[in-house]
């Protein structure tokens, strides 16, 4: 039992009315680790999401979360999961307190644990000072980890977090992780979705999700691995003009913005190079860096949905 | 079970109460409207504003006046001199009726003669035309009667022209036949409805705008307990408005009550599944609370149209009488109006209660069915 | 004012209603299930009485008495019974509504010459209808005492008998007494306010809660093209409901128009900038839609449809009721209502009634202007 993975999926597959959702879609979680979902908006994260945790009905397709049938058995699991919605969904005209009093009720927590759990979950998110406030009144940084704190209350061996800290600011964002990492540290398996590519990095495995489709998986690493163009990374002092220049280039197949220089994507990289060299040049254009870089997770994701776009 | 369901029912409260216009709007509706009915819902006429044409003003002209001028029903406005006038006051609603004795009144009496009085009446309202009519019938009927046994004594018959029958009304539960004692309690009823259906509906509907629902729904909590967690609040709000407005009604409008008052509860519980299990079931039907409101008032103005309140079912045609039949507020108000007039207890009611409670248990069932446990 | 960008709200707005088939549904359909109620099943107009006879004398005096009742649409008599714990049982169980007792010497009396006494037991829990069946016993009892009269005058001789002062009864405006004439005309009263307060204003808090508000205000757009736009739709609806009231109340329950209909249609309109104003204050004044649904039900519908002399007459009702009456826009519009549409009348006399509305109207626009920009500052 506690080698089995904590969630299965075969052949995942979603219609609502003839848009295909999700496509079936297959990986398995292991427990313990923190699964990234990554992907564009729309393209199937949450449907995923809702399926494992026993919101939707698969058309098509099997899963076991924490070794119950999501379609048979979805009273049992959700026992054993929490779950934190996109939307924020707690109550906002109740307090922190009484939101958390409520959502233990509703999963059975007796009174004298229940108590336990909530002191223990406020001091875990740092939210014991501000018990007794309305949620109304709390930041947006703070009401997820209030979101959160619910929905780990019940000591889920599995977690669901979709997207998280959307909307959230960085240093909250960094604060919210760390919450992550601790829960991880205790055994809890925890699969979230983002599109934040710092994030992504944080997993230790990651499936990428387009258009409804599962296109790569594996460690962040993994995905890095698969990009097979070579990338440069070019500091051209006026970058508008030198990234309509880059992408006019033939042996260039991607050019794109990458902090205060260009990110170039080339089959062949000492031809694109000198290539560009050449065509700034002519335009004036000083080029005060040329070299060649690890792809980061973003380049991987930029082009593995080009890939699976052309496909 | 009782757990989840405890913690239910407190978050529900909490929230209910926590909101000042809500709080306030859970207790003074009730009273405003029962008031409002209490005292709008009236079709006891007395004084109607009356205007006359007296063109003989003759001692016997001013005879008949004086039977207007005396009765309780009449209340003499104005006194005009043309029929043009009559028709102006008329027009602009300041008297609902008008009396006009003719030029030759007293000579066609005094010769033995016929000397017929106009009746113009504003049957603008046909209710109350109808019910001024005949009292101005019944006055001028009595005048009439009394000019024919003089003339019979003149000739020197004996006769008694008394009316050989008489009808004694006699009627029951409401002596002087009071319209406040039949509608107070049927506001009661409709108050009753009002308060415990909407916001059953709407509450539940929230949490589906808000976002919350999702939360609840990825819980192991089960359809009913999420179901009689949201609605026992509401039935207890209800319970106490009934106590609220039955106060109001017996203390404020001296409606007399003259059955019990746990059957008055007996029947409230029962009715209670009723417009809890439709307000449960248009939040099953509804995604966002306007559409909560629009199928609440779908429900609601039939269900209080067609509940006998203010329109007797027996008017109605058949076809609409036999709907009354699945309309809960229809026994409800049968059940009130009678523990508070006609003192019935169980034995005679049973047949109302019994219709409330199949009516409400088969809505629950279908609000609990239709709960989906899923979204999609 | 910019015609243009108001036109731009206003085109919004009425795609939203367009995408919204609730609103629409309760804009247009409700208001035809009220018409088809009050056309067809509502009715103060009682026939056919369900009825109990105790007779105990049971001869053919009584009988004859009865024959009265039995030829009269207004009474159907059901049950014969033979005792008053019959007659308890039918008027609990609600199956008479009347019980007529002849007493055991009715006939012996009626010869002699005395008055004999009928009871008649009227179920009083509605107080009005038992009034009102009252009445039509009274009037089948005096049909039958008139007979005897002249019956008992012709045996003393006396042949030529007149009723020395009949009355002649002319019945204005509504000649055969229906109700509906009264309350169709009257119902669109209570649908304009449905759909101008009500739905207006739980439609505009629904935007302001998703904030798609502030979006607006954003742009150069003036707070007055903003709500000229946004009720537009809201008007045309009500628009759309007036035709259904009229073309309904004509062809269908042939209710007489005597009246101008543009008169009743340009009045109409102004009560409906008032209730799309007392709309827009709420939709100001109010946090959620519940506080809005519950504000417009209390504020609007409920003295719409009580105070307003559409069913319940305003001279019945205790004097405060009726100076209160007095601030309710609706109030005007039915006594245009039955003013144009049964007596005829014109604008030399409802011209109070129609100041009064646009009084209100101005009264209300302003207000919910100035709240509304208030508001958003």
């Amino acid at each position: 039992m506690s080698d089995a993975p904590a969630i299965v999926v075969k052949d995942l597959t979603r219609d609502f009315g003839s848009f295909r959702a999700v496509d079936s879609i297959s990986f398995e979680v292991r427990r313990g680790e923190i699964f990234g979902f990554l992907g564009p908006n729309g393209a199937g994260k949450s449907t995923t999401i809702r399926m494992l945790n026993g919101l939707l009905l698969p058309t098509a397709g099997e899963g076991r979360v924490a070794g119950f049938d999501i379609v048979r058995e979805q009273e049992s699991l959700q026992e054993h999961i929490g779950y934190m919605s996109q939307r924020f969904s707690l109550y906002e005209d109740l307090t922190a307190e009484e939101n958390l009093d409520f959502f233990g009720g509703v999963y059975g927590l007796a009174n004298d644990r229940l108590a336990a759990r909530i002191d223990e979950v406020l001091r875990l998110v740092g939210l014991t000072e501000r018990r007794a406030d309305l949620t109304r009144t709390l930041a947006l940084g703070l009401r997820q980890r209030l979101a959160l704190a619910s929905a780990v209350l019940h000591e889920p061996p599995i977690l669901f977090l979709d997207e998280p800290t959307s909307g959230v600011d960085p240093i909250s964002r960094r604060n919210f992780w760390d919450l992550i990492y601790a829960m991880a540290d205790r055994g809890v398996t925890i699969l979230v979705t983002t599109h934040y590519m710092d994030e992504a990095e944080f997993c230790d495995r990651l499936v990428l999700i387009y258009q409804g489709r599962l296109i790569a998986q594996g460690t962040p690493g993994d995905l890095k691995g698969l990009v097979q163009d070579a990338i440069l990374a070019a500091y051209p002092d006026r970058l508008g003009e030198a990234l309509e220049v880059a992408r006019s280039l033939p042996l260039i197949s991607d050019a794109a913005v990458f902090g205060r220089g260009l990110h170039l994507t080339a089959a062949d990289p000492q031809a694109a190079g000198a290539a560009l060299r050449q065509a700034l040049a002519a335009r004036d254009i000083t080029l005060e860096r040329l070299g060649r870089v690890a792809p980061t997770l973003e380049d991987a994701f930029i082009s593995l949905i080009q890939r699976a776009g052309e496909e | 079970m009782f757990r989840r369901l405890r913690k239910i029912i407190k978050k529900e409260f909490i929230q209910a109460l926590r909101d000042k216009k809500l709080r306030i709007f859970i207790f003074l509706p009730p009273i405003v409207q029962l008031l409002t009915y209490g005292y709008a819902v009236n079709f006891d006429i007395e004084r109607a504003p009356t205007a006359i044409l007296d063109e003989d003003r003759s001692a016997e002209s001013r005879k008949l006046l004086y039977r207007f001028s005396h009765s309780r029903y009449f209340d003499i406005r104005e006194y005009v001199d043309s029929e043009r006038d009559l028709r102006r006051l008329i027009d602009h609603s300041r008297v609902t009726l008008a009396l006009r004795i003719p030029r030759d009144f007293a000579r066609q009496l005094q010769g033995g003669r016929q000397a017929p009085v106009q009746l113009l009446v504003d049957a603008t309202d046909s209710n109350a035309a109808l019910i001024v009519t005949r009292y101005a019938h019944a006055v001028v009927g009595e005048f009439s009667l009394d000019l024919m046994r003089q003339r019979l004594r003149q000739r020197g018959l004996q006769g008694d022209l008394s009316a050989p029958v008489v009808i004694e009304p006699r009627a029951w539960f409401n002596d002087n036949l009071v319209s406040r004692y039949t509608f107070v309690p049927g506001v009661i009823a409709m108050v009753v409805m009002l308060v415990s259906f909407m916001l059953t509906a709407l509450a539940v509907v929230r949490e589906k705008e808000i976002g919350t629902m999702e939360q609840i729904l990825v819980s192991p909590l089960r359809p009913v307990e999420f179901m009689l967690g949201k609605t026992i609040p509401f039935v207890v709000i209800a319970l106490l408005d009934v106590v609220l407005v039955t106060a109001v009604g017996v203390f404020w409008f001296e409606v007399p009550l003259r059955g019990s008052l746990v059957v008055l509860f007996v029947g409230t519980v029962a009715f209670l599944f009723n417009s809890v299990g439709l307000g449960l079931f248009i939040s099953t039907v509804s995604n966002t609370q306007q559409q909560a409101m629009m199928a609440g008032s779908f429900i609601f103005t039939p269900a209080i149209l067609l509940s006998g309140f203010i329109f007797p079912i027996s008017n109605m045609p058949e076809f609409f009488q036999y709907i009354t039949y699945l309309n809960p507020l229809r026994y409800f108000i049968t059940v009130v109006q009678a523990v508070f007039l006609k003192g019935s207890g169980l034995a005679v009611l049973w047949p109302h209660m019994a219709a409330m409670t199949a009516l409400g248990l088969a809505l629950l069932t279908l609000s609990v069915s239709r709960f989906r446990r899923r979204l999609g | 004012m910019d015609l243009g960008r108001t036109w731009a709200v206003f085109r919004k707005e009425m795609i939203h209603v367009r995408r919204d088939p609730g609103s629409l549904i309760q804009a247009i359909l409700l208001p035809v299930l009220l018409l088809l109620l009050y056309g067809y099943a509502l009715t103060f107009d009682i026939r056919e009485v369900p009825t109990a006879v105790y007779d105990l004398e049971q001869s053919r005096v009584s009988q004859g008495f009865l024959k009265e009742f039995r030829g009269s649409p207004y009474f159907s008599l059901t049950h014969y019974v033979n005792s008053y714990e019959d007659i308890r049982r039918l008027i609990d169980h609600q199956q008479v509504r009347l019980a007529l007792v002849i007493p055991h010497d009715f006939s012996r009396r009626l010869k002699l010459g005395e008055t004999a006494r009928v009871q008649a037991i009227l179920d009083g829990t509605d107080a009005n209808t038992a009034n009102i069946i009252l009445g039509y016993v009274q009037g089948a009892a005096a049909a039958y005492n008139q007979r005897l009269v002249v019956e008992r005058l012709n045996l003393m001789g006396v042949t030529r008998l007149e009723e020395p002062v009949p009355v002649q009864t002319r019945l204005w405006f509504n000649e055969d007494l229906e109700s509906k004439n009264f309350i169709i005309p009257g119902l669109i009263v209570v649908i304009m306010t449905m759909v101008g307060s009500l739905l207006t204003a739980v439609t505009i808090v629904r935007e302001s809660e998703r904030g798609s508000l502030e979006g607006l205000l954003a742009t150069p757009l003036r707070k007055s093209e903003l709500i000229l736009g946004k009720l537009g739709p809201y008007f045309l609806i009500g628009l759309v409901d007036l035709g259904l009231v009229l073309g309904l109340g004509e062809f269908l329950f042939a209710v007489p128009l005597r009246g101008s209909v543009l008169l009743y249609i340009a009045l109409a309109s102004i009560f409906l900038v008032v209730m799309l104003g007392q709309g827009l204050l709420i939709s100001v004044t109010a946090e959620n839609q519940l506080q809005a649904y519950q504000m417009a039900t209390l504020t609007t519908f409920l003295p719409s449809f009580l105070l307003s002399g559409f069913v319940f007459s305003i001279a019945l009702m205790p004097l405060p009721l009726q100076i209160a009456s007095y601030l309710v826009p609706a109030r005007y519009l039915v006594s245009i209502c039955k003013g144009v549409y049964l007596k005829g009348i014109g604008l030399e006399i409802l011209w109070p009634d129609a100041l009064m509305l646009v009084a209100f109207a101005a009264l209300f626009i302003l207000l919910a202007m100035r709240k509304f920009s208030r508001k958003l500052r």
